[in-house]
């Protein structure tokens, strides 16, 4: 599949700003089944100083600062992406390996510890109480990995109650656990607590998602978001991902942005802005297919 | 020998008490048959020759020394405990200069031990591929900032400055309690009680060859200059800052102005164009070196912990693009890791091939199951402490502990294994402590200090450093926070000469311009002396008038009162106030509200606390007697907020306003004529005319009968000091016109407006800027004020409105004038203070949604 999206966020300040430091994470990594055909930004106004990094994850990302009095900011990203199928839709389940077996590799020296980092505990991703015997409900003894997976994906779905409002980024895990309500961070901070808890690496997914528009309606510009969801660790095999948002095992339709331990590493957009007043935020992401299939 | 030296009074006290109390510990002073170690034989001879009496005295110097240099300690939480004096026990720590060899040794190996770590665990991160360091100790740690990954300083030394807390155990070895590198405190402090002890003992730090520690600070410069990335002769070095209330606030301002670097915090810098900038009163100077006092993870809230106002955004982004270099580097709390002390013997023989010198307490982390049942088996006989170091992670003392907590503290350790450790708990060396008259051994903690020195690529130890003994016997947990008797502590021996070869001088200031936080506060504090001691003279007249009046029922009858009352109220803005009747017919609660209540905005109290706050934020550019004489303004204000009768108000409203005269004076006497004295003068000046202004116009806006105007004028004059000038002047009685002649426009009064304005413009013209070939918006304005006081005709100011009695063109004219001065004070703020805006309003996020 080939995509095009068009990530534009606009901040509006109540009072003038003059100054503003900016880190953006839009612009996206490399991926296996992903080719990054194309990326451009567009800033304004124009940043003074502007730089493109890579981080400790080896996502890019932009800094940038404004050092004049303005009132608005627009950052706008443009990518094309073609996405292939990833190699583990055509695994098995029931075929991969015990999951203790993976959690017993994870120790071990032949996994690299930028690996096993991801089976420790981040920011957002704590071992609450509850949570391990949560996971372990479908991380049954001896069970295959990916099977286990699949479900506890699946009872994230059915449990939890997608409700957008609810949350925020301060919102403990506790209180997602107890009211099964959150967006998709949250699902996926959850979904990593779950995997990680019992030992296994998982590491968090930032990108988009297309939109499906209900049947006999036309699709509204803008009308997507930015979307997450988790990757576990499954030796030989690789990062194999996971949308519990969506219940389903990732295609070719989830475009990769960047990835890290939890949305602290990898948040699309942050900024501190000198000035006085409130501010309002608008953002628009707009997915749209261009092609069936690459090359 | 040991016979003599030990029957001295109070060494044989000393000694018998040990035998008694046969404590487990091991003592400083002698071993347990009371033999006196050599080392300190010279010292036991002096204190018996000196005697309880004398000793006293000797004590009595080092308080008052430490108090006259104003040394203060803040203490988080306790109102009464800000700015609590610093304590020192006038008997120091002493070492032999045969140990001191060990340690320093041992403090070197460390330093280039821990370094070693630092280098690698922003590096490849060798020390964990090889099993040396378990990747979870790392990796787990708050501390190990992502962000510094592969970041590095110039050279092979990250650790540029490293402090480690020492005791001695029962074998007579020093131990390692903790390791210090995210902005060690206490060097300052340490420099301080030295020049205290040198001050008490001078015979003593002769006769017994006590190395000096001046070197230290010489080579934490050099190395600084040094290291600048851009290689410059004089780079611009600031040391930053949490603010003043600071616990170790005192020594970060010594510290700065001794060293010759730029006290500055957040607020002061700001990043653009990727370089750190500091907002000074001749606009933006880039900045080379930032010495913080400031946590790093509080360092940039845009990448680290971003509800910080410590801290200066995009620094992270600066020190990438290696235009400013933070010492100690950001992440370095890494090595604050008491984890990783079970594994220094091991990294210490695979990095130096060497055992290591300093033993560390024995140190169980609970990461690896063997060690971490071992911790569970015997936690009540351990010390338990988390892997990362903050306020909420205090150490856990097994012993203490209840049944509920011991399960409770298993239950945490059994599930985060790897962010505990266990640790012996030890009993640490006593040393002689002179405590009510008497000597008492209590337990005491060294905390020593290295720094890197770049010209031979070593580490250069102080010979001495901070000791802290603990107030009550029989304890050895010691901080300063929780209360602790601080040490000086005396190396003897030969200098070491080839580490003396430091050559620049330290006391050189590199600074070109004020800092405009610091210019500001200057400023505000001028005006708020001036403030000060207006209302105080004001409310003096108000009370001796009160007290006289005829008739004390009605003492809004008094014409004189209830004109100085409401003069009151308008100086000091806490309008309506006495503008009202009610509250003129029975004036003792608002006149105690203004004096008191500190939260009545424009009050004495509120002034006072603003004049003594802008005092402390510039403590490091006012000299030594002027701390003495804001402690006793403080002191003073708060005798003053205690009372609540008028009548007792007087004396220390009179001490008051003498202690504000002596500020006055000493400042003239003392400051530099530089840019400081500049805007503290301009402040001066500036809100001495508009008080002159608002007195005048407040009290003489109408015309009143000729005895009453007599004494009206007669006060007038009083409060503004100027009645001997005017009986010497004009030898008659009061009059109108005269007393605004002299008041207003005689430029030889220094108490006049015309003198005053003038010198704001003087001031002005020798700040940056001020002297061009064309005057600036501020001289304009003061041009304007000047003039129009100078043409001013006192005769015209003084007729009255025959029927209302009121003065009109005296009224209007100084309004014109205040209005002029007003914008004055507008433009100086915009134009010296405010570069950019140093409050940033918000954080901003964008979260997914889908």
């Amino acid at each position: 599949m080939i995509y095009t999206v068009i990530h534009k966020t606009k901040y509006l300040y109540q009072t003038m700003a003059s100054l503003c430091h900016n880190i953006v994470y839009q612009w996206p990594a490399d991926f296996p089944f992903q080719r990054l055909d194309n990326y451009h930004y567009n800033i304004m106004p124009e940043p003074n100083f502007l730089v493109k990094r890579q981080d400790y994850f080896e996502n890019p990302y932009l800094y940038f600062s404004v050092q004049k009095t303005h009132r608005e900011l627009e950052v706008q990203s443009n990518s094309t992406v073609t996405l292939t199928t990833p190699k583990w839709i055509g695994i098995n389940p029931e075929q991969t390996p015990a999951w203790e077996e993976v959690v017993k590799n994870l120790r071990g020296k032949e996994t690299s510890n930028e690996i096993k980092q991801f089976y420790l505990e981040s920011k957002h991703v704590n071992f609450i109480t509850g949570l391990r015997e949560y996971a372990l409900q479908s991380f049954t003894p001896a069970r295959p990995i990916m099977a286990a997976m699949h479900e506890l994906n699946t009872r994230i779905f059915n449990d939890f109650k997608f409700t957008p409002g609810f949350t925020e980024i301060s919102t403990p895990l506790e209180e997602v656990f107890k009211h099964k309500k959150g967006v998709c961070q949250d699902f996926a901070h959850f979904g990593l607590a779950c995997v990680r808890s019992i030992g296994l690496a998982g590491r968090y997914m930032s990108g988009y998602i297309e939109t499906i528009p209900a049947p006999g309606k036309t699709k509204l510009v803008g009308a997507d978001a930015s979307h997450a969801w988790i990757a576990l660790y499954i030796p030989d095999t690789g990062w194999v991902e996971f949308d519990s948002t969506n219940n389903l095992l990732v295609n070719d339709q989830h475009i990769r942005v960047a990835t890290g331990r939890d949305f602290a590493d990898v948040v699309p957009l942050k900024g501190i802005v000198y000035s006085g007043g409130g501010q309002k935020m608008i953002i628009t992401v707009e997915v749209q297919k261009i092609g069936e299939s690459g090359d | 020998m040991n016979e003599i030296l030990a029957s001295g009074e109070m060494i044989s006290t000393y000694l018998d008490e040990r035998r008694k109390n046969k404590t487990p510990f091991y003592d400083e002073l002698a071993d347990p048959n009371g033999t006196i170690f050599p080392h300190w034989q010279k010292l036991v001879a002096s204190y018996n020759k000196l005697g309880n009496e004398k000793m006293d005295d000797r004590e009595r110097i080092v308080a008052n020394q430490l108090r006259e240099n104003g040394v203060t300690y803040n203490v988080y939480g306790d109102p009464s405990g800000m700015n609590r004096p610093w304590m020192l026990d006038p008997v120091p720590v002493v070492f032999s200069e045969e140990n001191w060899r060990i340690i320093e040794k041992g403090l070197k190996q460390r330093s280039k031990l821990l370094n070693f770590i630092l280098s690698d665990v922003y590096g490849d991160r060798n020390l964990i591929l090889s099993g040396h360091l378990p990747f979870e100790l790392i990796y787990n740690h708050k501390g190990f900032l992502r962000q510094m990954d592969k970041v590095k300083l110039p050279g092979e030394q990250q650790l540029i400055h490293y402090s480690a807390d020492l005791a001695r155990g029962p074998a007579g070895k020093m131990w390692v309690l903790h390791d210090r590198v995210d902005a060690p405190s206490g060097a300052g402090y340490t420099f301080e009680n030295r020049v205290a002890m040198t001050r008490a003992f001078p015979e003593m730090i002769r006769e017994n060859r006590v190395r000096k520690i001046t070197t230290y600070y010489q080579t934490l410069k050099n190395t600084l200059v040094d290291l600048a990335w851009q290689n410059k002769e004089d780079p611009r070095i600031v040391f930053l800052t949490p603010g003043t209330t600071n616990e170790t606030y005192f020594e970060h301002a010594y510290l700065s102005s001794f060293m010759g670097f730029t006290l500055v915090t957040g607020g002061d810098l700001t990043v653009s164009d990727g370089y750190v900038w500091l907002k000074t009163i001749k606009g933006l100077e880039k900045v080379d070196v930032i010495v913080r006092r400031v946590d790093d993870i509080y360092c940039d809230p845009l990448e680290f912990e971003m509800h910080s106002h410590l801290g200066v955004v995009g620094l992270m982004e600066a020190v990438r693009q290696k235009k400013v270099l933070v010492i100690n580097p950001l992440g370095c709390r890494v090595l604050e890791n008491p984890g990783l002390m079970a594994f220094l013997p091991t990294i210490c023989q695979h990095v130096l091939k060497e055992d290591l010198i300093l033993p560390s307490v024995a140190t169980w982390w609970c990461g690896h199951d063997r060690e971490k049942q071992y911790v569970l088996d015997n936690i009540q006989s351990l010390t338990i402490r988390k892997i990362y170091r903050n306020s909420a992670n205090k150490s856990i003392y097994g012993p203490t502990l209840s049944d509920q907590q011991v399960a409770d503290l298993k239950k945490e350790i059994i599930t985060r294994p790897y962010l505990y450790v266990g640790q012996e708990m030890v009993n640490f060396s006593t040393t002689p402590s002179y405590i009510n008259g008497k000597l008492e051994a209590r337990n005491a903690v060294f905390r020593s200090y290295a720094v890197a020195d770049t010209r031979d690529n070593s580490y250069y130890i102080m010979p001495g450093g901070l000791s802290r003994s603990s107030v009550t016997a029989g304890v050895f947990m010691v901080s300063n926070q929780s209360g602790g008797i601080s040490k000086d502590t005396w190396v003897l021996g030969e200098e070491n000469k080839s580490s003396t070869g430091a050559s620049q001088s330290i006391t050189k200031q590199i600074e070109s311009f004020l800092p405009s936080r610091t210019g500001e506060s200057l400023y505000w504090l001028g005006r708020y002396a001036e403030r000060s001691i207006f209302i105080v003279r004001l409310i003096r007249i108000v009370l001796k008038r009160y007290n006289e009046i005829e008739d004390e029922n009605h003492p809004e009858r008094d014409v004189v009162l209830t004109a100085f009352l409401e003069a009151l109220s308008r100086i000091t803005l806490t309008l309506p106030g006495f503008t009202e009747k009610k509250n003129l017919h029975n004036p003792t609660n608002e006149l105690l509200s203004i004096i008191t209540d500190d939260q009545k905005i424009g009050g004495l109290s509120h002034s006072l606390h603003a004049f003594l706050r802008n005092g402390y934020a510039v403590r490091d550019r006012l000299g030594l007697d002027i701390w003495r004489i804001l402690d006793s303004i403080a002191a003073e204000s708060s005798i003053l907020k205690n009372t609540d009768q008028l009548h007792d108000m007087t004396s220390p409203l009179d001490n008051l306003i003498v202690k504000l005269m002596a500020f006055k004076g000493l400042s003239v006497d003392t400051m530099m004529r530089e840019q400081s004295w500049n805007l503290l003068s301009i402040g001066r000046f500036l809100e001495s005319s508009l008080k002159t202004c608002a007195i005048l116009k407040s009290v003489l806006a109408k015309k009143q009968d000729h005895e009453t105007e007599k004494t009206l004028l007669e006060n007038v004059l009083i409060n503004n000091e100027s009645l001997i000038t005017y009986r010497y002047k004009y030898r008659s009685t009061f009059e109108i016109s005269s007393v605004l002649t002299l008041l207003l426009l005689n430029e030889q009064n220094p108490r006049s407006v015309a003198y005053q304005v003038i010198e704001v413009d003087k001031q002005i013209a020798r700040l940056p800027s001020g002297n061009e070939q064309y005057l600036n918006p501020m001289r304009k304005k003061l041009l304007e004020a000047i003039t129009m006081v100078r043409l001013a005709d006192t005769f015209m100011l003084a007729v009255a409105n025959e029927r209302t009695g009121q003065r009109k063109e005296l009224v209007t004219s100084l309004e014109k004038i205040t209005a002029h001065l007003q914008e004055v004070s507008n433009l100086i703020v915009n134009y010296y203070f405010n570069h950019t805006a140093s409050e940033y309003g918000f954080v901003t996020m964008q979260i997914p949604e889908i």
